[in-house]
């Protein structure tokens, strides 16, 4: 027998599910807990931000691309030098400042670019159908099969390694990805009751995305976004790592941890130090676009 | 009263939620005859569905269950989970509303019979086969032994709430519990299983209860009829007591539902007599008749105090304090 | 008694309609969609419309009733052209629908509007409800920002909602009944001429239930509306009706006035839905199931007449010839060669003999 058609349903209203079974002290728990995970990630965050942004602007830091060789090697907390010099006598703590700076300015560049690329292929994509779906979406495929990386190689080679040609270089990595989120979330969308009921009211087609399906869709949009901004963060220290990404004399995460990963075994701090920003960096972007999703899923 | 079969003596149901308690069950007594069909007839909300699922055992741990509910004698409430497994599917089974949920879409139909089978008794996988085809017969499934290999996906509504039917046969329990499960299907799929349930309940000498918000369900098959609201009976009475000639519907809330199903009968374009607002809150129930914010005949001795529930009439009990008058008429 | 229709500017586009003819007027129309196997391969096409013809006069209520799979609901949205239908006409206050295209087809449908089963479907969970409902007056721009806040006070009062506690709340602080309100207020403010409402009370309580119908019947009254009323419940449909329509698999089987339908029932599915109904008036005999079987796959519909695998009348002339609508009694239409007036056939269900019969039957009714 061939597949049935779905029914049609024909219930009343469902009997209400039966209520949660926690009481005023777990419910209190559960709240706390919550906004610990909502807020303790986006405080790290914001600290972050503000030591890479703020910092440098209210105190002068030592350089972060030269170095007295005299200082080399100095030990962290010695005076002037809060996490010592490496190997060259360059600051630690400024590299890693202005390091982040760079991650951030990358990350956040890419997934603008993706967003409003992306963003807008996919929403186009997904609420036209039809052809404009059907080029569109091998358009996107045919982004998504660049392997970013190898681009970047390339990229770079030709044109010289620099900030804008990694941030080039990771959005053909970016528009593809978010555009495929923002097809998927608008086709669920246009399929709901709202949408037709809309479309029988007489509401034109850019009004339609813009009003129904943006403010639908922003909530996946922006969480994936910030995890978007963790996987960018460390593409982009690989890169750097490689020596495809930031050219070597300006300070990056993963140039650091490409010189210090000589002397690995005699001073290890050189590569753990970039190391551990990027673990507290990422791993932040990730439960707080979790948290973001638990608040607003359940909305 | 001692042989009957289901006895619930002032059930009590309440749900913690963030501080504040849900009277979801709010004091129900009733019995269940031998073989009878009794319907418990309810809109969101009045604790039909908890009602019977506190009987079998299936709310979450930490539910504050009160009362009793005992079957042939042996107590139901607060069992441990081996002890409810042995009294589920052999004494009592239930089925619900949405096939589609209910049976696994990854397992044969036939299979999950089996599966029923040797859950209560130690039979072959072989031999529990064959009983599955012969309770997919019995649930009068055309082709018993073809629709054993098939998928719930492949069965139509209808098909898979008697593929429902015959897991929870499985075991002859004494008592099925039908939790609005024709709600779902086709009027005329609905006429169907109902006819089913019936023929079933006298070859198996089982009892029904049938739980449904469609009075016309309760009038047309069912022998004892329970109205409940906001977690109470407010009127019980044998079917033949309250509809159709000679009967006489007495509370309130129960009038209301008549008058507001549609009638074959009434002339296009009737406005029908309403009830305005909505159930009430089971958080903060009214201190008088929960019924009483929205009934049009309320005074004041409804709202402030409770009305019992008490057979007035022999065999028909309500609660309330200006019911309706004999013959059915406001 | 024809309802008054409101004035406006639109009537000239949409083409003149004269008094007497139908609002709406369909005919032969056919939706078709494909049907996919899990996986997404396509496992057949199902004719989910397979040429209806009804009228809908000003100022009616027509009921459509049928189970699953008889193809109302696909009926609704073929009418509205959402989806165009595969084939078919859809003459609308004299325009015809199929054929208009964008800006032309909002314009002259802006007079028929949809009423959805799910109330919370269909309103979108980010909006207030103020700008629900003011979305068709600024769709179709009407009036000035204040012009229409006035409006849409006006219309919340209208369904019964108090519009300073209602304006600002979004759907999920609404209840079923409510939501449904605010859905209802949405479809009446562009005045329209014809409310197609789509198992419209089929998800609320029955309390709730009959406040919205008294709300439709006040509509009724109030706004001169005329209403294509779609259920699975046929005393639901009988009760809210002027005439009612019954569909199978697609087809019509019966269309007539609905005390004409419930009394005098002329085809054997009408008959076989009104004995199942579970009645609160429980005669001798309880509600039975005249019908035998399963529903067929729509996939791969039977045969000439659709219902015959089910029907205790059927012969071999209802596989071989498929049954037209004929008028028996006023404006009561049936498509059956053994219509309920008739003694049912001599031998039901295959036999050569009885076939030759029932031909010479059939004949000499029509």
């Amino acid at each position: 027998m061939a597949a049935p058609l779905p029914e049609v349903q024909l219930a009343t209203a469902a009997p209400p599910p039966l209520p949660s079974l926690v009481n005023a002290r777990q419910l209190r728990a559960q709240r706390l807990g919550r906004a610990l995970r909502l807020w303790v990630p986006a405080g790290i965050i914001i600290l972050i931000l503000a030591m890479c942004f703020l910092l440098p602007l209210v105190t002068t830091l030592p350089s972060s691309t030269n170095g007295n060789i005299i200082y080399n090697n100095e030990a962290p907390f010695s005076p002037g030098h809060w996490l010592g010099t490496n190997v060259q006598g360059v600051d630690i703590f400024s590299q890693l400042v202005y390091g982040g700076q760079v991650a951030f300015e990358v990350a956040v560049s890419v997934t603008a670019i993706g967003i409003v690329i992306g963003g807008t292929l996919g929403v186009v994509a997904g609420y036209f159908g039809g052809w404009v779906d059907a080029v569109l979406s091998r358009v996107l495929d045919v982004l998504i099969a660049f392997p970013a990386l190898v681009l970047a190689l390339v990229i770079a080679e030709g044109l010289g390694p620099s900030e804008i040609h990694t941030i080039w270089a990771l959005s053909v990595f970016g528009i593809p990805a978010v555009g495929r989120i923002t097809r998927g979330a608008t086709l669920t969308i246009r399929g709901l009751p709202y949408m037709t009921a809309a479309r029988l009211a007489g509401t034109r087609s850019w009004r339609m995305i813009a009003r129904h399906i943006l403010p639908n869709i922003m909530p996946i949009i922006v969480t994936f976004s910030l995890l978007g901004i963790g996987v960018v963060i460390i593409l982009e220290g690989a890169l750097d790592f490689l020596g495809y990404g930031i050219p070597a004399p300006t300070a990056s995460w993963g140039n650091m941890i490409a010189n210090g990963q000589q002397i690995l075994s005699a001073q290890p701090e050189y590569v753990l130090i970039p190391s551990i920003a990027l673990l507290i960096t990422v791993a932040s972007l990730n439960m707080l676009g979790d948290a973001l999703r638990e608040r607003w899923g359940t909305q | 009263m001692t042989d009957a079969l289901l006895q619930v003596d002032d059930l009590r149901v309440t749900f913690p939620v963030g501080g504040r308690e849900v009277r979801a069950v709010d004091g129900v007594s009733f019995t269940v005859e031998p073989g009878q069909t009794l319907a418990i007839i309810g809109e969101s909300g009045s604790g039909k569905t908890v009602c019977c699922r506190a009987i079998m055992g299936l709310l979450p741990a930490g539910t504050a269950i009160r009362g009793s509910a005992r079957l042939r004698g042996s107590e139901l409430l607060g069992l441990s989970d081996a002890e409810l497994r042995r009294h589920r599917g052999s004494d009592v089974a239930m089925v619900f509303q949405d096939p589609a949920r209910s049976l696994n879409p990854t397992m044969r139909a036939g299979v999950q019979v089996a599966e029923a089978i040797t859950t209560h008794r130690k039979v072959s996988k072989r031999e529990a086969s064959t009983q599955a085809v012969e309770l997919l017969r019995l649930v009068r499934i055309p082709a018993a032994e073809r629709r054993f290999h098939e998928y719930p996906h492949q069965l139509s509504g209808g098909m898979r709430q008697r593929v429902m039917i015959a897991i929870a046969l499985a075991c002859r329990p004494k008592l099925l519990i039908a939790d609005e499960a024709t709600t779902a299907l086709d009027v005329t799929t609905q006429a169907q299983i109902m006819e089913l349930l019936l023929d079933l309940q006298k070859e198996l000498d089982m009892a029904l209860i049938m739980i449904s918000h469609d009075l016309g369900l309760a009038a047309s098959y069912a022998d004892e009829v329970v109205v409940m609201y906001a977690g109470k009976i407010v009127e019980q009475a044998p079917a033949t007591q309250l509809f159709g000639a000679g009967g006489a519907v007495r509370m309130r809330y129960t009038r209301a539902l008549l008058d507001a199903i549609p009638h074959l009968d009434r002339p296009a374009h009737t406005q029908l007599p309403i009830v305005g607002g909505r159930p009430p809150d089971p958080t903060a129930l009214p201190p008088g008749c929960s019924f009483a914010p929205r009934c049009q005949y309320a005074e004041d001795d409804c709202r402030a105090k409770m009305p019992t529930l008490a057979e007035h009439t022999p065999s028909h009990r309500w609660a309330c304090w200006h019911p309706c008058e004999e013959g059915g008429a406001a | 008694m024809t309802a008054p229709q409101p004035s406006d500017p639109g009537q000239q586009r949409a083409g003149a309609q004269q008094a007497g003819e139908p609002l709406l007027s369909v005919r032969d129309l056919v939706q078709e969609f494909t049907v996919r196997e899990r996986g997404g391969a396509k496992a057949g096409v199902v004719q989910a419309v397979s040429g209806v013809s009804f009228d809908v006069m000003p100022g009616e209520t027509l009921g459509i009733v049928g189970e699953t799979g008889s193809g109302k609901s696909t009926l609704a949205r073929a009418i509205l052209q959402a989806p165009r239908p595969k084939s078919g006409s859809v003459v609308f206050r004299g325009a015809e629908l199929t054929r208009l295209r964008g800006g032309k087809l909002l314009e002259a449908r802006r007079h028929m509007q949809f009423v959805f089963q799910d109330p919370f479907g269909s309103l979108d969970p980010k909006w207030k409800v103020r700008a629900i409902v003011e979305e068709p007056l600024i769709a179709y721009r009407v009036g000035d920002r204040a012009a229409r806040r006035k409006r849409v006070d006006e219309l919340l009062d209208l369904v019964g909602l108090e519009p300073s506690r209602y304006v600002k709340r979004h759907p999920r602080e609404l209840s079923g009944g409510q939501a449904q309100r605010v859905a209802i207020a949405r479809a009446v403010a562009l005045e329209p001429s014809l409310l197609i409402c789509d198992e419209a009370v089929s998800s609320l309580d029955v309390l709730i239930q009959a406040q919205v119908l008294n709300l439709f019947e006040r509509l009724r009254e109030e706004l001169g509306l005329s209403y294509v009323f779609i259920a699975h419940d046929l005393a639901l449909v009988k009760q809210v009706s002027d005439r009612v329509t019954v569909m199978y698999l697609g087809k019509l089987c019966e269309v007539g006035p609905g005390d004409s339908v419930y009394r005098q029932p002329l085809h054997p599915y009408t008959r076989a839905l009104l004995d199942s109904i579970p009645s609160t008036e429980p005669s001798a005999t309880r509600a039975s199931a005249t019908i035998k079987g399963e529903p067929p796959s729509p996939i791969n519909p039977p045969s000439g007449c659709r219902f015959r695998t089910r029907c205790p009348r059927a012969t071999d002339l209802c596989a071989t010839d498929e049954p037209v609508p004929r008028e028996l009694a006023t404006g009561h239409l049936v498509a059956c060669h053994f219509p309920l007036t008739e003694p049912a056939p001599a031998a039901a269900a295959g036999n050569g003999s009885a076939a030759a019969q029932s031909t010479a039957a059939s004949k000499a009714v029509s």
